[in-house]
């Protein structure tokens, strides 16, 4: 079917709404995370005990696969319509009891219960200071379905626009809401879209940047998995604001669902009339192109990413002509994240000042952040940019697991930066991130406890920084490897008298001269680190790591008043270095010990300590 | 509404399934030529606008050091060396366009001076033996530190062979891999096949990495050997037949020096050719 105006538009969402709904839906959660877990399978057995119970019409009672719901650690996840409540840890074994039960019972089965303190999803801790608004459609409609999104209020936005404000208001609204480029920069998107607005030259492209390589980042992922067509519809009214002529979303190839959910519904949309040429009816166009990255980190890079558009190697270039100016093509190009997208239909149709609501005043609206490490609960949180990162990591997230101390968060990917305890009543937004010396990066965040060494956490980023820089540059092609040389050396107890003042002077300098946003930033793992952790840097080059992490750099002390003796330690250790029995404190037999840490974690006492070794010296590792 | 829409929209001409548009003619930025004024380490300079600060900095005769640089090609701006500081910012002069009156750039500030000093420090550890690298880390007070030094093959990765060779037409040979690995190679790390054996990689290389060898009137280059062609005045061998075949026939196969020689009885000829009447001059 294809719309031909605006009114056949509203047509078919009147009868959307006059459709009669199903009585209970369940929603099987097909985030990235419950995908991991099984939730396939899941969703299979209950299509299956569907079919069973004779379900299979859909009519009354349905179960779909939905967007990520959030709560990854107790995934697979399913969500119960329209009771709100929430099941986590959901086995195939579990199908044919959720539908005779819940779905077709309408009873709830507390053994599956996601939390075992409340029923309801917006109850639960991990939820409560959320706000989801990107991810409001998720576990409310099927991600690839357009019916589905024109039915949760999609595509009004643009109907809108088209009919209503026009491209002058339309991107009024965008320019006076304040939003923030959400791909880490921060960069105020109505500048940029006025740039690319008074841009001379034809024609105009606009780019969505999915390219999220971070490790332990996954929330682009879930919104083009989750939620394409906000994306899409994003575009496509920036598109009419902006006078663009052909839109580009880049996705990284190990993305293969985003990529075909993505192309289903460029579609699934051009084939209804809402995408390509006369939209709707109307004088106005817009193509829009799925493009595979080839899986290089430098590609999230603007300039790197529109030369792989192009067909050439992905490499940043010297960028002192803006990419509003000449960009892809050497056409004025405008480029944002996904989530910047899937944020105009909401600014567009709801206004400027109702975005401004939630938020701060210089970071309005919200960010979605992807949690995770060592903290109780992991997944997908979405919160008013503003909120402090406590209410991140010990509100939804629930702290650091009993018996470790929250050591340090790293936020902003591999070259974001470590902040301290102290930074846990920082607000979340971009000025506050990066004046301690982080960023907000996409927003991934990564929780680390105080079996994480710093220097070793620094060495890790920029072993993937080093590994992952496209070798244009000298000094991000041949100043990393001196970078992780160093702290190589620190960890394996090599370290030199100076190093940790020489890394300094290294880092400053990488990061004064490198070519793009990439080697300028590979500095920030180790400058965060070594502002906020300095001291541990000294220690490792006198040879000691008192995380008990660094292998030879340490030996591990049980405090005989902590010990209670339950023998945990005794268990994990596999060199049987640990001695003492029944009631007794244990001890470690330095002489047999290796330092592989696993006492250490395997205390819930704090009794087993890192302590620095007798003989002192990184000479300890030979011994 | 259609009727709301302020300007008109192209582009809809295309259908989905088409290439990218090819580049339309853009309208002139400006009808005057511009000259933008400024200063350089002080001397006060005027020059076209969009000019690059190192072409500035050279004409005001103050010398910046390049390794990626080269007036023949397209420029890169990689090697970070020639790094300059305009509006308290560290720019790489080769690409930074000067676009605005009363700029002010500093060749010689503490930060520029440590930054040259970094890219050195790192080079001098690819390529510690070669010549114009070892004389700049001299001038700089930079010295090889066995420590860093992983991969002396004496190639800093500046491309300048790679772009003479793009420049020049063949396209043969490219930088590959990224990171630290990165080198330049023929495809597939293999002798390249579509070189010519013009030797423009080895004339532009600043580091003397990429050698050739002559002997018996064939060129050893690139793992490959090329025959070269006698010159049909003097019999001097000078291009590989490949080139010549690259560059289409027989015409261009004199020698440079006969070349000039035949160039200049040719022109010689037309000087002293009397028109007929009524006739113009060709």
């Amino acid at each position: 079917m294809r719309l031909n105006s605006i009114e056949e538009l509203r047509e078919l969402r009147r009868s959307l709404a006059e459709a009669p709904a199903p009585e209970r839906r369940l929603w099987v959660c097909g985030g990235p995370g419950c995908l991991a877990s099984g939730a396939l399978d899941v969703f299979r057995a209950v299509e299956a005990a569907c079919r069973e119970e004779g379900f299979s019409d859909g009519v009354r009672f349905r179960a779909d696969l939905s967007g990520c719901l959030g709560l990854c650690e107790r995934g697979p996840l399913v969500e119960v319509e329209p009771e709100g409540w929430l099941y986590g840890g959901v086995k195939p074994g579990d199908a044919r009891e959720l539908v005779r039960e819940t779905l077709a019972g309408g009873r709830f089965v507390e053994r599956l219960a996601a939390d075992p303190k409340c029923r309801e999803k917006d109850s639960i801790a991990f939820y409560l200071p959320q706000k989801r608004l990107i991810m409001g459609r998720f576990g409310r409609t099927r991600p690839e379905s357009l019916t589905d999104y024109l039915a949760a209020g999609g595509y009004s936005a643009l109907e809108l626009a088209l009919s209503e404000l026009g491209p002058e208001e339309a991107f009024r609204r965008v320019e006076l809401s304040g939003l923030r480029g959400r791909g880490g920069g921060g960069f105020p998107a109505g500048r940029k879209w006025r740039a690319l607005k008074e841009a001379r030259g034809r024609p105009r492209y606009l780019i969505a940047n999915g390219d999220e390589g971070d490790p332990g980042a996954f929330m682009n992922r879930a919104l083009m998995e989750g939620d394409p067509l906000s994306v899409i519809e994003g575009m496509t009214i920036g598109a009419f604001a902006m006078g663009a002529e052909e839109g580009f979303v880049y996705v990284r190839h190990e993305y293969p669902l985003s990529v075909e959910r993505l192309n289903g519904c460029v579609k699934a949309a051009e084939d209804m009339g809402l995408l390509g040429s006369r939209i709707l009816g109307l004088d106005f166009g817009f193509r829009l192109r799925i493009v595979e990255g080839g899986g290089a980190f430098v590609c999230g890079e603007s300039t790197a990413l529109t030369a792989s558009i192009e067909g050439r190697e992905g490499q940043p270039r010297v960028k002192y002509v803006r990419t509003t100016e000449a960009g892809l093509w050497e056409k004025p190009t405008l480029l944002q994240n996904v989530e910047s997208w899937a944020n105009v239909p909401m600014i567009v149709k709801n206004g400027p000042d109702w975005f401004r609501e939630t938020g701060s005043a210089e970071n309005p609206g919200t960010k979605v952040f992807s949690l995770v490490g060592k903290v109780r609960r992991t997944g997908l949180v979405e919160l008013p940019l503003g909120s402090s990162v406590g209410s991140l990591v010990n509100g939804a997230g629930g702290g650091v697991p009993k018996g470790r101390r929250f050591k340090a968060v790293q936020s902003g990917g591999p070259s974001g930066g470590c902040l301290p305890e102290s930074a846990l009543e920082l607000p979340l937004d971009f000025d506050a991130l990066a004046g301690a010396g982080a960023m907000m990066g996409s927003g991934g965040l990564i929780v680390m406890d105080d079996l994480s060494c710093l220097v070793d956490t620094a060495r890790y980023f920029t072993a993937f920084l080093s590994g992952e820089s496209c070798g244009k540059c000298a000094p991000c092609r041949e100043g990393l490897p001196v970078i992780l040389e160093v702290l190589t050396d620190m960890t394996e107890g090599r370290a030199r008298v100076g190093d940790t003042d020489f890394l300094e002077s290294q880092a400053r300098m990488l990061a004064a001269t490198a070519l793009c946003g990439l080697g300028k930033s590979a500095a920030n793992p180790v400058l965060s680190t070594l502002r906020y952790f300095r001291e541990e840097y000294l220690e490792h080059e006198g040879g000691f790591c008192r995380s008990g992490r660094c292998s030879g750099m340490y030996l591990p002390v049980v405090d005989g008043k902590a010990c209670r003796a339950c023998g945990a330690c005794q268990k994990a250790c596999p060199a049987g270095a640990v001695e003492g029995s029944g009631k007794e404190p244990r001890r470690v037999a330095a002489d047999k010990c290796v330092t592989c840490g696993a006492c250490l974690a395997a205390c819930s006492f704090e009794a087993v300590k890192a302590r620095r070794r007798p003989e002192g010296g990184p000479d300890a590792r030979t011994a | 509404m259609p009727g709301q829409l302020e300007t008109p929209r192209p582009g809809n001409g295309r259908g989905p399934g088409a290439p990218p548009a090819s580049p339309q003619p853009e309208p002139p930025r400006s009808a005057t030529p511009l000259l933008v004024e400024g200063t350089v380490n002080g001397i006060r300079i005027s020059v076209p606008k969009g000019t690059t600060l190192l072409r500035a900095a050279r004409l005001c005769g103050v010398e910046i050091p390049t390794l990626c640089h080269h007036e023949g090609l397209p420029p890169e701006g990689s090697c970070r060396l020639c790094v300059a500081e305009i509006r308290g910012q560290l720019a790489v002069s080769c690409m930074f366009p000067l676009r605005d009156d009363g700029f002010k750039a500093l060749t010689d500030t503490p930060a520029v001076m440590d930054a040259r000093r970094y890219v050195l420090s790192l080079l001098i550890n690819r390529a510690p033996k070669a010549p114009r690298i070892r004389k700049l880390a001299d001038e700089y007070g930079v010295a090889p530190d066995p420590r860093f030094m992983k991969d002396p093959d004496g190639c800093v990765r500046c491309g300048r062979c790679v772009r003479a060779c793009r420049a020049n037409g063949p396209e043969a040979i490219a930088l590959a891999g990224r990171g630290f690995g990165r080198s330049v190679t023929g495809p597939f790390r293999k002798p390249p096949e579509a070189c010519i054996g013009c030797l423009a990689c080895a004339l532009c290389c600043p580091t003397g990495k990429i050698t050739f060898a002559e002997k018996d009137g064939a060129r050893r280059i690139w793992d490959r050997e090329f025959s070269l062609a006698p010159c049909p005045e003097c019999g001097a061998r000078v291009f590989t037949a490949e080139q010549i075949a690259f560059y289409g026939g027989s015409a261009s196969a004199a020698c440079p020096s006969c070349r000039k020689k035949l160039m200049a009885s040719e022109l010689k000829k037309a000087a002293a050719y009397e028109a007929p009447d009524g006739l113009p001059l060709p």
